[in-house]
């Protein structure tokens, strides 16, 4: 109830806040509502173990997303970000706050520009959720990798970024250091350790949760503040290459009275997009690391987990239509501790989407993916451990901004 | 020679002058009228011009487009210059145009034909400026006192890049899809050549040329590259991205 008063009361300045300036106030938003079609087994978010957003039980017509993100120029180099969404599932809130934070980005006076943001955002991982709202622009559906990153993490503290602007020296192209102090990401762990990977556009939302029953994922056990730091290179728009080394460092053996505890989660992140052209894209992104819980003096009982996760993705544009095609791999290892059959899922997955766009604001997407997964603790359901899931989604998206044209020739990446 | 046509043309006086003023210099008549009470001038007297026309070509003979070429006497002379307005759009997330080059005391607009917002800045030695958040045609135009290359950025968007070379050679001009400039109405003499381009690599002593143009006569002048081209930096058009 507390999240959907903040929510409320956003959405209530944002839209004060429309009546200034059309450059005081930038709003886009969209909603997106599918036909699906699902072969597998019940997905994670209504109980199972399906790595997919729906399952045979929850199919047909659907609310993907419904979401508003809003930039409010709170000064010439200070602007507060706002993404409110609403997912139409059994979330406890029904609409809710998934990034909130305040951007300062002073002005260069050389070749060094300083970037600061504050609250609550997405780490700069993912090179495929571009779009505004952190919305994948390649197709519904994100990577494995960076569902996973939706679904458990939010830096909930401060990021600095130091870029050097290449353009002044002849240099087209730049390169950023990243670091970042955050707070409330002590449960990060708890989804892959239990279920594995996931394949699905659900990331969690700051005040609700994932699954039945739910796991929320923004709490402080500790009083240990994470990091993760990053290095990132452009070269002008058309190569970028993003490292990060993420810790959350987390104390496994701290709980909450609630029954909660915190999960010791470190990984480290490589990607790369490439567009040599105007109508090609690939990425390509990696990820590998580990999460423990239970306290270090357990010994060998303490549970301890190794992951890594990949993908490659090529994507075809020309005129108002977009072919995408993704291959995915990702596994868990279970190295320590004993919770039933162990957690070791082995897996990977195909996903082709087509995107047509009627007009600047009607879009048609089309996504299949078919998974293939092995994961042992599929057999406490009596189910056998190895199982395909095939799920087909036709999405039909509408998409607004206020000020302008909804899209179009709007592009612009979000520095996210 | 170039002594003779400089002394004439110093006798004319005021009607030169005036015809000046109405000399715009934007980016679409500068290779013909930069500087054009000189023009002026030489017109008004009969004095005798030449033709020079510029080819800037890369390692394989291809004509290299966009390139700024400026033509300055050899032997320095203090030129008027006329107060002139040129305008750097911002358009689908790019400057355009891409480079843009000015004389001396050019006033340019920023406007912003974009739906979203931007910000504008330079840091560059030639001029410091920032225009905040904005769309439309929100600030006044900016005036560009000193020789120099000004590197525009927007402070939202990193991926954006513009030129605006300051020069001030009394002719210049951009180069076209063929790699070829013509100027125009040049008095007879010793001139210096340079060229420049975010693309051109080569060491910048190497785009300096000596040329003399003779009176009546069309001076040919091929620029050839020795270095390959950096990658061609022209945004890439993203329709179904996002941006605010």
């Amino acid at each position: 109830m507390e999240a959907r008063r903040y929510a409320a009361c956003l959405m209530a300045i944002l839209w004060a806040g429309f009546a200034t300036a059309d450059d005081q106030l930038n709003v886009v938003g969209a909603f997106d509502v599918r036909w699906v079609h699902s072969a597998g087994e019940l997905s994670y978010l209504d109980g199972g173990l399906g790595t997919l957003r729906f399952d045979p039980d929850h199919e047909g017509l659907r609310l993907g997303r419904a979401f508003m993100a809003s930039r409010l120029r709170l000064s010439d180099i200070v602007t507060l970000h706002t993404v409110v969404d609403a997912y139409g599932d059994h979330d406890r809130n029904p609409v809710d706050l998934s990034e909130f934070w305040v951007d300062v980005r002073p002005f260069p006076t050389n070749a060094i520009r300083w970037r600061a943001r504050v609250g609550a955002f997405h780490m700069p991982v993912s090179l495929e959720n571009r779009g505004a709202g952190w919305s994948d622009v390649y197709s519904i559906t994100p990577s494995a990798l960076n569902t996973w990153l939706g679904e458990e993490f939010r830096t909930i503290g401060a990021e600095l970024e130091v870029r050097w602007l290449g353009a002044s020296s002849g240099y087209l192209g730049d390169v950023a250091l990243i670091a970042a102090a955050y707070a409330w990401n002590d449960p990060a762990g708890a989804l892959i350790a239990d279920r594995g990977f996931a394949i699905t556009d659900r990331p969690s939302t700051l005040f609700g949760g994932l699954g039945r029953p739910p796991i929320t994922f923004y709490h402080e056990m500790d009083r240990k503040p994470g990091y993760y730091a990053g290095l990132t290179w452009r070269r002008h728009d058309r190569l970028e290459i993003r490292a990060l080394r993420y810790d959350n460092r987390a104390d496994p053996g701290a709980s909450t009275a609630a029954g909660g505890g915190a999960w010791r989660t470190r990984f480290s992140s490589f990607g790369a997009r490439l567009e040599p052209t105007t109508r090609w894209t690939f990425i390509a992104q990696y990820i590998d690391g580990d999460t423990a819980i239970g306290a270090e003096s357990l010994g060998y009982d303490q549970f301890l987990m190794r992951y890594h996760a990949a993908f490659g993705l090529a994507s075809l544009e020309w005129g108002r239509e977009r072919l995408t095609a993704r291959f995915d791999s990702f596994g868990t290892h279970q190295l320590r501790g004993f919770f039933g059959p162990p957690s070791n899922e082995t897996a990977h997955a195909w996903t082709a989407a087509w995107t047509h766009d009627f007009d600047d604001h009607w879009q048609l997407v089309t996504e299949w993916i078919r998974v293939l997964s092995r994961f042992p603790p599929r057999s406490l359901f009596a189910q056998p451990s190895s199982l395909p899931e095939t799920q087909t989604q036709i999405s039909a998206r509408y998409r607004f901004q206020f000020g302008g044209r909804a899209w179009g020739l709007i592009g612009g990446l979000q520095n996210n | 020679m170039s002594h003779t046509v400089s002394s004439g043309c110093r006798r004319l006086g005021a009607s030169g002058r005036s015809a000046a003023r109405f000399a715009i210099a934007t980016q679409h008549f500068a290779n013909k009228i930069a500087f054009s009470w000189l023009v002026a001038l030489i017109g008004a007297t009969g004095c005798s011009a030449g033709e020079l026309a510029v080819t800037v070509v890369d390692r394989l003979g291809q004509g290299v487009s966009e390139a700024v070429v400026t033509v300055a006497p050899a032997v320095p002379r203090a030129y008027r210059q006329s107060a002139a307005t040129a305008i750097m759009d911002q358009r689908d997330l790019a400057f355009t145009p891409r480079v843009l080059v000015v004389a001396v005391g050019t006033s340019v607009e920023f406007p912003n034909n974009d739906t979203v917002s931007h910000q504008v800045y330079s840091f560059s030695e030639a001029k410091h400026f920032q225009l905040p958040l904005y769309k439309g045609v929100r600030h006044p135009p900016i005036t560009f006192e000193h020789e120099g290359l000004v590197v525009l950025g927007c402070n939202i968007h990193d991926e954006m890049v513009g030129y605006i070379y300051v020069t001030d050679a009394p002719f210049f001009g951009k180069t076209d899809s063929g790699g070829m400039l013509n100027l125009q109405e040049l008095p007879g003499g010793d001139y210096r050549i340079s060229v420049w381009s975010p693309i051109i690599a080569d060491p910048s002593q190497t785009l300096i040329h000596n040329v003399h143009v003779d009176q009546h006569e069309t001076t040919t002048s091929r620029i050839q590259l020795i270095r390959e081209l950096r990658a061609r930096p022209e945004p890439r058009p993203r329709r179904t991205d996002w941006a605010y």
